[in-house]
């Protein structure tokens, strides 16, 4: 594809995450497919969006909606065929729109043919592709994950009568990385998709591939090494192609995943995903510049991946105590809300579907080093429904209108694979594209707006960040900057109209152009330059010196 | 209509107005008016500190600093209990940022001042509680934030009272006057009237900071005793909280005019004001305490009797002609007959002490002299019923000086009519 090359595309992308089965449906089976991605991919084009993040799409029991893979080289039958797919890949480049697949490559379904023959024999040519353990004691140091279901990380296996290791659901054992032939197998499964032609993966729960004993079996060094491997020969066999971790640590764990640039080209950011949440709560920066001065810096090359919600529960496990309780007593009062150490809440219902917050939260998203990651729905403004199990309440189908079905589906209702949201202020009839895409003013108008706006410039994705200090602690603002372009952001993170003062003597002579209305503001002068913001606003201004 | 005052004449200076809007709206003020306190302050807004991050983690807090011109370099200390992103190496855990500000109003301390633009901030940011830590309480400790901002901030009180273990002779001034004659005026048994370490609600500081009192010398002197005479006027919630033990200061003698003027003046001056309100109320009530027992300590402590007996008697000679236009001719000769007995034991009894300072309170209403020179002359007398006090509790138990406080407060109840007939005469 002759998309631009002068800065990697990852740093200048616009993700957008769906579930192939949450989209749309259509072949009225009550399960969104390829087919009907492929026909929403011209509102993905005109949202602005330019990179699709896909989840698990394999053959699977389904019992972690697809995060239990049991076939690597297959389409899950209810979203369609691997042809299907195909086409669909076709025509999401012609629409210079890249895809990102998911790839499970710490753990496998309990149905995989692998395990299945794992756990038939200790003889078995594959006994070795999972790790097996006479006793439950081992690796003891390691934590628990999902803390709502399981007691150990080592489940019995009645079959081969013997325990075997999982770091998450008992029905997804871990794969053994110590087994050459298994870091062989991983790295076929991932040719065979790059050769189909996807762009990148989306590498998921990736510290945990290798246990040690006296360690937590997190981030060891054996881990990246491992990494390290499958980035060599992507790079040598499918330049361009990247690589995002999904590591949920503190950022100084985090870092060693770019490697010297040799390892991941991405990683997603999850300790500052909550603490944007707490920073609009508190109505303070604090936890933001906190823990972005707690960030280190990355390879030239590689990119944050940044994100307010996504398909699991809003992770609280990067916070400390006082911070999670702040946030479960703050976002998550009702205890259906929560989930493992987590808020399984959409972004509106977090927000108060209070449209000021959810723009400022995005202001920051789209601006703040790193790539934007929008999840399905959110651009409309999407609720949840709690009463779900699991994280299946923010994994409900899309509302395209307010027909049938929310139009997400031909099928009788009771044959969806969930149901729609239907409450009086988040469900589809008042929640839809159609309606929003008429409305002008529309959260995903303006959602459409903030990201062509961000594409005007270069200088978000790939430019270098400083921020400013003004003593109102309100007010979050930085300096982005790339070359011989600067963009000055400033943010009202309060529910009240704020004044700040901005020390902006070093670009003194600027003028300041807003860059949604293009309107000039006064020139940068010896003064302190003082704004005043309405609550929960945001400007971003572009400094020239003319 | 209401008066506009002009930037010149407001107590908030343009600086200090500039850091309350970066400061912006708090649920938490604490108050710390200072004058040259730096060997002491930098402990204390630690302390201060502490506290509010330990028994208000999520709340929005500020600590503000009103300086009467310190030489010392006490309003950096305090301004260093600031904890920010932009100063991120605190050895404090905090979930928001902590202001810590800092304004000088004079070049010399005026706690009406120092009062004023702490509720002035504490008006204009919103404040749900606010509490003033004087920076002379060296003894404070994290759990005082608790003690005096719970009540306001969770139990709806309007202004909250320290008590204190004290020495049994420390504090005679408030044992003897303030605190017996406030109760039988105002009905309130309030131990501490005159505190430097309080709280107050949002509320109360706006209802307080509207009275027009401010520019009036008596309210500069006593204005925290003018606070609590308003929140009882106002019949706002009060409550008293056990703070610990108050450490016995030692005083100098030269101490005791100004510490009168800026009480038992402030306590004068408000009978004027309000009396309708003590005029109505007999007999007192408790208000609600929490916290440990207050108990009175009794460590051997040296005090100079004779001294004190010299200062009285040459105080009545020398006073006549002013006690003269102040006390009844039997008062006055009543205690002319104590100032010149030698050899036996010197005793100034509760009931004419009780009739003393009624006569005092009314001659101060009726301005028969300057009102200062009332509250001057009022010392030496002070110091002869001081005297009495220390005689009568030499060897007594803790419950003994209680029950003898009780007495007089008591006295001072009983003879509440007798203060209402000369203040109408």
């Amino acid at each position: 594809m002759p998309l631009k090359q002068e800065v990697p595309w990852y740093k200048l992308a616009v993700i957008y995450q769906a579930h192939v089965r949450t989209f749309y449906d259509s072949n009225g089976d009550g399960v969104g497919d390829f087919q009907g991605l492929d026909q929403k991919l011209d509102y993905l084009k005109e949202l602005g969006i330019d990179t699709i993040w896909l989840m698990p799409f394999f053959p699977s029991p389904l019992r972690d909606d697809g995060y239990d893979i049991s076939d690597y080289y297959s389409v899950h039958s209810s979203y369609g065929t691997l042809e299907d797919f195909r086409t669909f890949l076709k025509s999401a480049h012609a629409r210079q729109i890249r895809v990102i697949i998911e790839m499970v490559l710490n753990h496998t379904s309990d149905q995989h043919p692998w395990f299945q023959q794992s756990r038939s024999s200790q003889d078995n040519p594959r006994r070795d592709w999972y790790v097996w353990s006479d006793t439950d004691t081992g690796y003891s140091q390691t934590r628990i994950i999902f803390l709502d279901t399981e007691l150990s990380n080592w489940a019995w296996d009645p079959i081969s009568k013997s325990y075997y290791w999982h770091r998450f659901f008992s029905h997804q054992p871990d794969l053994n990385y110590d087994n050459p032939a298994v870091r062989e197998e991983m790295w076929n499964v991932m040719k065979f998709w790059l050769e189909i032609g996807v762009d990148a993966f989306r590498l998921d729960a990736v510290p945990y591939l290798v246990e040690r004993e006296g360690t937590n079996c997190e981030n060891l060094p054996e881990t990246h090494g491992i990494l390290k491997e499958l980035r060599r020969k992507l790079d040598e066999q499918f330049p361009g192609k990247m690589l995002l971790a999904e590591a949920n640590q503190w950022p100084v764990d985090l870092r060693p995943y770019f490697g010297d640039g040799d390892e991941f080209h991405m990683a997603f950011h999850f300790p500052l995903m909550p603490r944007m949440f707490m920073g609009v709560k508190l109505e303070d920066r604090k936890p933001i510049t906190e823990i972005l001065q707690q960030t280190p810096e990355i390879p030239p090359s590689c990119q944050w991946c940044l994100f307010l919600r996504n398909h699991d529960e809003l992770t609280l496990e990067m916070l400390t105590t006082v911070e999670r309780s702040y946030m479960n007593d703050t976002y998550a009062r009702d205890m259906d809300m929560r989930l493992n150490l987590g808020i399984r809440r959409r972004l509106a219902p977090l927000l108060d579907n209070d449209r000021r917050r959810i723009e400022l939260m995005h202001g920051i998203l789209m601006s703040l080093p790193g790539t934007p990651n929008i999840y399905y729905g959110d651009e409309i403004g999407m609720g949840d429904n709690i009463k779900l199990g699991d994280r299946n309440g923010v994994r409900t189908p899309m509302q395209w209108s307010g027909g049938w079905n929310g139009g997400f589906s031909a099928a009788e209702p009771e044959k969806l694979y969930a149901p729609l949201i239907q409450d009086p202020v988040y469900g589809y009839p008042a929640v839809n594209v159609v309606s929003q895409k008429k409305t002008e003013h529309s959260l995903l108008n303006w959602i459409a707006r903030i990201i062509a706006v961000r594409k005007t410039t270069s200088v978000f994705g790939a430019g270098s960040i400083e921020f400013l200090y003004p003593a109102n602690h309100r007010i979050l603002a930085y300096v982005r900057h790339l070359e011989n372009e600067t963009i000055l952001v400033v943010n009202n993170l309060s529910n009240a109209a704020q004044a700040v003062e901005l020390d902006l003597r070093r670009y003194k002579g600027n003028i300041l152009i807003e860059m949604f209305g293009k309107n000039i503001f006064p020139r940068v002068g010896d003064l302190p330059y003082l704004l005043t913001l309405g609550p929960y606003q945001f400007y971003w201004f572009r400094l020239r010196r003319i | 209509m209401a008066e506009v005052k002009s930037a010149e004449e407001s107590v908030l200076t343009d600086d200090f107005l500039r850091q309350l809007i970066n400061v912006g709206e708090v649920d938490i003020l604490v108050g710390v008016p200072t004058h040259n306190n730096a060997k002491t302050i930098g402990a204390i807004a630690e302390t201060i500190q502490a506290g509010i991050l330990t028994f208000f983690p999520r709340e929005r807090a500020a600590i503000i600093n009103v300086d009467g011109g310190s030489r010392d370099g006490t309003p950096e200390l305090v301004a260093s209990a600031a904890i920010d992103d932009a100063r991120p190496n605190s050895k404090m855990y905090t979930l928001r940022t902590f202001h810590s500000i800092s304004t000088q109003y004079a070049s010399s301390p005026a706690r009406g001042i120092a009062l004023h633009t702490i509720m002035a901030a504490a008006e204009l940011l919103r404040a749900k509680a606010c509490a003033v830590i004087s920076p002379e309480s060296t003894q404070i400790t994290t759990d005082w934030l608790a003690t005096l901002l719970r009540p306001v901030y969770r139990e709806e009180f309007d202004l909250v009272l320290p008590t204190y273990s004290r020495h049994r002779f420390d504090g005679i001034l408030l044992t003897n006057l303030l605190y017996p004659m406030t109760r039988a005026l105002y009905g309130l048994k309030i131990r501490e009237p005159y505190a430097l370490d309080y709280a107050f609600s949002g509320r109360l500081g706006s209802q307080f900071l509207t009275q027009n009192a401010w520019h009036e010398e008596t309210a500069q002197a006593g204005s925290e005793t003018q606070l609590t005479l308003a929140a009882i006027a106002g019949e706002y919630r009060i409550c008293q909280s056990f703070l610990g033990t108050k450490e016995h200061a030692e005083r100098h003698t030269a101490d005791l005019v100004p510490a009168m003027r800026q009480t038992v003046g402030a306590l004068f001056s408000s009978l004027e004001t309000n009396f309708s309100l003590w005029n109505a109320r007999t007999g007192s009530q408790p208000i609600p305490t929490t916290g440990d027992e207050r108990k009175f300590s009794l460590e051997p402590l040296r005090i100079n009797r004779k001294r004190l007996r010299e200062m009285f008697s040459t105080g009545v000679a020398e006073l006549e002609s002013i006690f003269q236009s102040i006390l009844s001719p039997a008062t006055l000769v009543e205690l002319q007959g104590i100032a010149r007995t030698e050899n036996v034991p010197f005793r100034y009894s509760a009931e004419l002490w009780v009739k003393t300072v009624y006569e005092f309170a009314a001659a101060y209403h009726k301005s028969v002299i300057s009102r200062d020179h009332i509250i001057q002359a009022l010392a030496p007398l002070f110091r002869g019923r001081a005297l009495t006090f220390l005689a009568e509790n030499i060897n007594g138990s803790a419950d003994d000086v209680e029950n003898n406080i009780e007495s007089l407060c008591l006295e001072f109840e009983r003879t509440k009519p007798y203060l209402l007939e000369i203040w109408k005469q």
